[in-house]
């Protein structure tokens, strides 16, 4: 828990827009929801994409890892078969110390679907 | 064998005759023996029956002995479990000719125009050929806690004595050993494997339950007292009439379900 | 359109799924050597016929009973 929490927020302060949670919440009132719900809104889309698109290229099994966009999907852009896309997931649970659930990492397909899921579940473990 | 039945007539002189009787007298009777062959190295080719003829003229009269001949003459892969060859460790259960019972208990049928057929015991995984999974069946049996739960032990440090007719109850229940031929012979058991106790670990329950040195009737009985762990038992008595053992699981059951229902 | 997968090609997903899990649970220089294992355990079948259930369900038995062995924090490498 700690782990996830320390995480995105070093992430945040590594981009010099913010150091402190605290002030986060004071700029962004309309995400002031809880505190677990708070390191959602400090961890925007696109940092996940960043994270996504790096975890993809350090893995060993694509074969265009140059290109690859919000856009990209596992099996049609990367050629990745049902248990690569497996073990690409898994690599991508580890970034972010989260855990899809076997019902939800059954439908995601591609690099959009994934980044959404981990902005909506920032409290999944 | 013939060799020196015919050498013995030459030397003495005696009529052939009499040698070719004796040489027709063992004449091999082969027996077909169909056994359920599968393995798990090549899992996607199907299970099927191998037919073995085995003479039964060199063959001890039970159905262990014709297996082990078969494994130690024709095919050495044939694959079974087997220990005591006589009854008391129960690794031997199987189904033959439909029923369930120990291989080394069940004499063969001298009647060779007649096949036999084996199969492991119904409705189990199989590991290889006739050796069933028992892993959830062992499991069951340790959730019963089938061991003495005492709160005190006697002062003098010697063992916990026990009234001969407190002893008595225990007949019929400690002989069992556990080879699974009623459980699997059970439909209920078959259809609910995964929550129904089945006949053998109930009667280990119910062994546990009446031992008069025992002082966890309370907590086993509400173990039971549930709608899947005993009472799937239907009083179909498959257990009872198939037991190598000639025990009555059924009947412990009954007494189980008496005491729950007095409770 | 990704084609739909049957209720029995999602159960060997969750397997590989859940044996990749193990694998990162593994001391960090021998992930490799699980990783390779349950690739070549599951390439081994990877012509088998989507419709012979049996098989298959035998396999994802062999396969979760290999996990609940594998999983055990003593075991940390693999050959």
């Amino acid at each position: 828990m700690f782990k996830s929490v320390f995480r995105p927020c070093a992430a945040v302060a590594k981009n010099a827009r913010m150091t402190l949670p605290v002030r986060n919440s004071i700029l962004m009132p309309q995400m002031m929801v809880s505190p677990i719900r708070f390191y959602s809104a400090t961890t925007d889309r696109n940092e996940i994409t960043q994270r996504v698109v790096d975890v993809i290229k350090a893995f060993d099994r694509t074969n265009a890892s140059a290109d690859i966009s919000s856009k990209t999907l596992f099996h049609k852009d990367l050629g990745l078969d049902s248990l690569d896309t497996v073990e690409l997931l898994v690599a991508i649970e580890e970034d972010f110390d989260i855990q899809f659930p076997d019902k939800v990492a059954d439908e995601l397909k591609g690099v959009e679907d994934t980044v959404e899921w981990i902005a909506n579940h920032p409290e999944s473990e | 064998m013939m060799n020196s039945v015919l050498k013995r007539s030459v030397v003495n002189g005696l009529n052939l005759q009499r040698g070719l009787a004796t040489a027709t007298a063992v004449a091999p009777r082969l027996k077909n023996f169909k056994v359920y062959r599968w393995s798990p190295d090549e899992p996607s080719k199907k299970p099927y029956l191998q037919t073995f003829q085995v003479d039964l003229n060199e063959c001890g009269p039970m159905v262990l002995d014709a297996l082990l001949k078969i494994k130690n003459e024709q095919d050495a892969t044939l694959t079974l479990r087997r220990s005591c060859r006589e009854g008391i460790c129960g690794s031997c259960a199987m189904n033959i000719g439909g029923r369930n019972t120990l291989a080394c208990l069940c004499k063969i049928d001298q009647n060779e125009s007649k096949d036999l057929k084996v199969y492991p015991l119904p409705h189990m995984y199989i590991v290889k050929d006739l050796v069933p999974d028992l892993t959830n069946f062992y499991q069951q049996y340790k959730s019963i806690q089938p061991y003495l739960q005492r709160k005190s032990y006697p002062e003098d440090g010697k063992e916990i004595l026990q009234s001969v007719e407190d002893r008595k109850k225990l007949d019929g229940l400690y002989e069992c050993i556990l080879c699974a031929c009623c459980s699997t012979s059970c439909p209920s058991y078959w259809w609910n494997q995964e929550q129904y106790l089945g006949p053998a670990v109930l009667l280990q329950a119910y062994r546990w339950l009446i031992d008069s040195r025992d002082q966890a009737a309370q907590t086993r009985k509400a173990m039971l007292q549930n709608t899947m762990s005993l009472y799937r038992c239907h009083t179909i008595m498959n257990c009872t009439r198939t037991c190598p053992k000639g025990l009555n699981p059924g009947l412990a059951i009954a007494e189980i379900k008496k005491e729950l229902a007095t409770d | 359109m990704a084609k739909r997968l049957s209720g029995l090609q999602k159960e060997v997903l969750h397997l590989y799924r859940a044996s990749v899990r193990v694998a990162h649970t593994k001391p960090k220089q021998n992930q490799p050597h699980f990783i390779n294992y349950i690739r070549e355990e599951f390439g081994k079948h990877k012509d088998l016929p989507k419709r012979d259930f049996t098989t298959i369900e035998h396999l994802l038995r062999v396969g979760n009973k290999r996990i609940n062995l594998y999983s055990s924090p003593e075991l940390k490498d693999i050959n």
